[in-house]
């Protein structure tokens, strides 16, 4: 992308024609037509319910004030779902990594009876699931519905990120495995102390992969949950956003709480606090996605 | 076996192979130990339940379990394929998901060439940055916007007012439910859809812009006659894959941005199968019958278009 650029702006420098500020022009609407929404969120979330019931087409509030938040905080709901989240990460993304590294190391060695076959077990699983339903199922004769485990076991694993991960240990020049080997180490150990330590950008992408997933996972939980005290961050927000507007149409009264005590600027109060977290690692995100992107042909 | 045989030839050579196989295993024990932490992890979560779908053969019986339940041949089936609400589910699901599919598909491709043409590399970036950053959001997240910005007494609305044209009621009526959901993957995605086709045009050899530049092409020219034509694999191949998944495609939004007043034209195969599984009178046999036949169509579906985007010379879903 870059070099292009520079070799392009070699033959005219300085020039910006007609063509070059239409193209501006319009990126800067499209920009725009992102952030907009964005600030009207937080503009909302920082207002009162006076200020807001006068102009909710507001970009800044005039008094900015921290009521929402603190409504937010004190109804202590949110919280709970950071915490649950919290827990599902703490305990989901050393399991996933380690389930996912361990596979796709043993997967890359050199041929052994059985690989192909284990490789296909794992392929498969991207092209064939049985969906929702004996998922759900075979969970229940666990014994895990209604605990994190089954959300956090759910999430430990994914064929696309071992795939990616084996990929890459199958770049590493063998020698290295070979002396570790020939000083007796054995596999368990070259995975750990030689392989894992010159495999941190793969390792960096892949928790990245993971932790985005669980942050935002909503869909195992709704399913094996029950009890609303242990619902994670998205569920939650759901139940603050989507379930408390039940009929957004005829919503006429913008300051009226709705049933379950949210008033508006709660709401995206909560919409913002939910979205720091993926605004402060954004740009490690956006980095890490676009090679996991580039190098695996399929979207996230 | 016996001794009195170890002579003859062939079961020597029997032996062999087994003993070479057996010493090839022992040889690899330590990456066999590597690989089960996954496969009990395949096994639990991934055969298990494929092995679940036996379901939709049989009568469940809570107390005898997925694998106890009597056999019922294929009478799962014949209730579902007479379920009117699953045909029009698989309607539903194919009509949202071919419409949104060829109307948002263009605009990444147009996104990536206006950033390609952007001569000022630090704005390009900036840019970059905005556009993509709500694919990282979860669609309840977006919904949370979406809600808030399309609303009756929303930003868009009032916005509609101050200029004295007639409001639209985005989220609560089953017209728009449709171009809603249009106008709001549009919103999410195609930043980050751009990602790809943005590597594909600096991919492009650099000679063909310069010997254009000298015959005096301009850059609209250059645009239809070197940089389109040399993409155009990665959007066919884009594009098929995307066809792959058209019948699981867009659950996460239509079931967050669903509401009571669109409950009909919100019904998708995947929110078929939730509602009938999760919230109506509970019949397991009956949902995991349509959950094998979503899995083989998705199958199905999925391994076509691969095939059909390797003929096409790309590389296909798996390399």
């Amino acid at each position: 992308m870059s070099t292009h650029a520079v070799k392009r702006t070699k033959y005219r420098i300085g020039k910006m024609s007609l063509l070059d500020y239409i193209i501006l022009a319009i990126l800067t609407i499209l920009a725009l037509a992102i952030l907009i929404p964005f600030l009207n969120v937080i503009a909302i979330s920082l207002a009162s319910q006076k200020e807001y019931a006068e102009n909710p087409m507001m970009l800044w509030p005039k008094q900015p004030t921290l009521d929402a938040y603190r409504a937010l905080f004190e109804d202590g709901r949110i919280l709970v779902g950071f915490g649950n989240t919290l827990k599902i990460m703490a305990v989901g993304l050393p399991l996933s990594l380690f389930l996912t590294s361990t596979m796709a190391y043993g997967l890359s060695r050199n041929a052994f009876p059985g690989k192909k076959g284990i490789f296909f077990l794992v392929l498969f699983t991207m092209i064939f699931n049985g969906g929702i339903v004996p998922l759900y199922l075979v969970m229940k004769s666990l014994h895990l519905t209604g605990s994190l485990w089954s959300v956090i076991l759910v999430g430990s694993f994914s064929a696309f990120n071992m795939i990616l991960m084996m990929n890459y240990f199958q770049s590493l020049p063998e020698s290295l495995m070979e002396s570790a080997r020939l000083d007796g180490a054995g596999e368990w150990r070259i995975l750990f102390s030689i392989i894992l330590p010159l495999a941190a950008p793969i390792m960096a992408t892949i928790t990245l992969f993971y932790g985005v997933a669980f942050w935002n996972g909503w869909y195992d939980a709704m399913i094996f949950l029950r009890k609303a005290e242990m619902l994670p961050l998205q569920n939650v927000l759901r139940t603050i956003i989507v379930e408390s507007t039940t009929n957004v149409s005829n919503a006429a009264s913008v300051d009226a709480l709705n049933k379950s005590g949210f008033s508006t600027g709660m709401k995206m109060a909560s919409v913002f606090v939910s979205m720091v977290p993926i605004m402060c690692f954004f740009p490690m995100l956006q980095k890490h996605f676009a090679k996991g992107v580039l190098t695996g042909a399929i979207k996230t | 076996m016996k001794p009195a045989i170890v002579g003859s030839g062939k079961m020597t050579k029997a032996r062999l192979r087994n003993g070479n196989l057996l010493t090839e295993i022992w040889k690899h024990r330590m990456t066999y130990t590597l690989l089960i932490p996954g496969l009990i992890w395949l096994i639990l979560f991934a055969y298990l339940p494929t092995g679940g779908l036996s379901l939709a053969f049989k009568h469940y019986k809570a107390n005898l379990g997925i694998w106890g339940s009597p056999w019922a041949g294929l009478e799962n089936f014949m209730y579902v394929f007479r379920d009117p609400a699953f045909a029009s589910s698989v309607w539903r699901t194919l009509y949202v998901n071919i419409i949104k599919l060829v109307i948002t598909f263009p605009f990444p491709i147009l996104l990536a060439l206006l950033l390609n043409e952007l001569r000022m590399r630090k704005m390009k970036k900036l840019f970059q940055t905005i556009l993509t950053f709500p694919q990282f959001l979860s669609w309840i997240i977006v919904s949370g916007i979406v809600i808030n910005v399309l609303s009756y007494d929303g930003l868009v609305n009032s916005a509609l007012q101050l200029f004295g044209l007639p409001t639209i009621n985005f989220l609560g009526s089953e017209p728009m439910f449709l171009p809603m959901l249009i106008l709001t993957d549009i919103w999410k995605s195609t930043g980050w859809g751009a990602i790809i086709f943005l590597a594909a045009i600096s991919g492009i050899d650099q000679d063909q812009y310069e010997s254009a530049q000298i015959d005096g092409a301009s850059r609209m020219q250059q645009i239809f006659k070197i940089t389109l034509p040399n993409i155009l694999p990665t959007v066919t191949v884009m594009f098929i894959l995307n066809v792959g998944g058209l019948m699981s495609a867009g659950f996460d939004q239509i079931f967050n941005l669903a509401n009571a007043a669109t409950q009909n034209v919100s019904q998708v195969l995947d929110v078929y199968i939730y509602r009938v599984t999760f919230q109506s009178s509970t019949d397991f046999s009956f949902s995991t019958a349509v959950s094998l036949f979503r899995s083989i169509v998705n199958m199905v579906l999925l391994l076509t278009a691969d095939r059909v985007a390797k003929w096409m010379g790309g590389d296909g879903l798996f390399r």
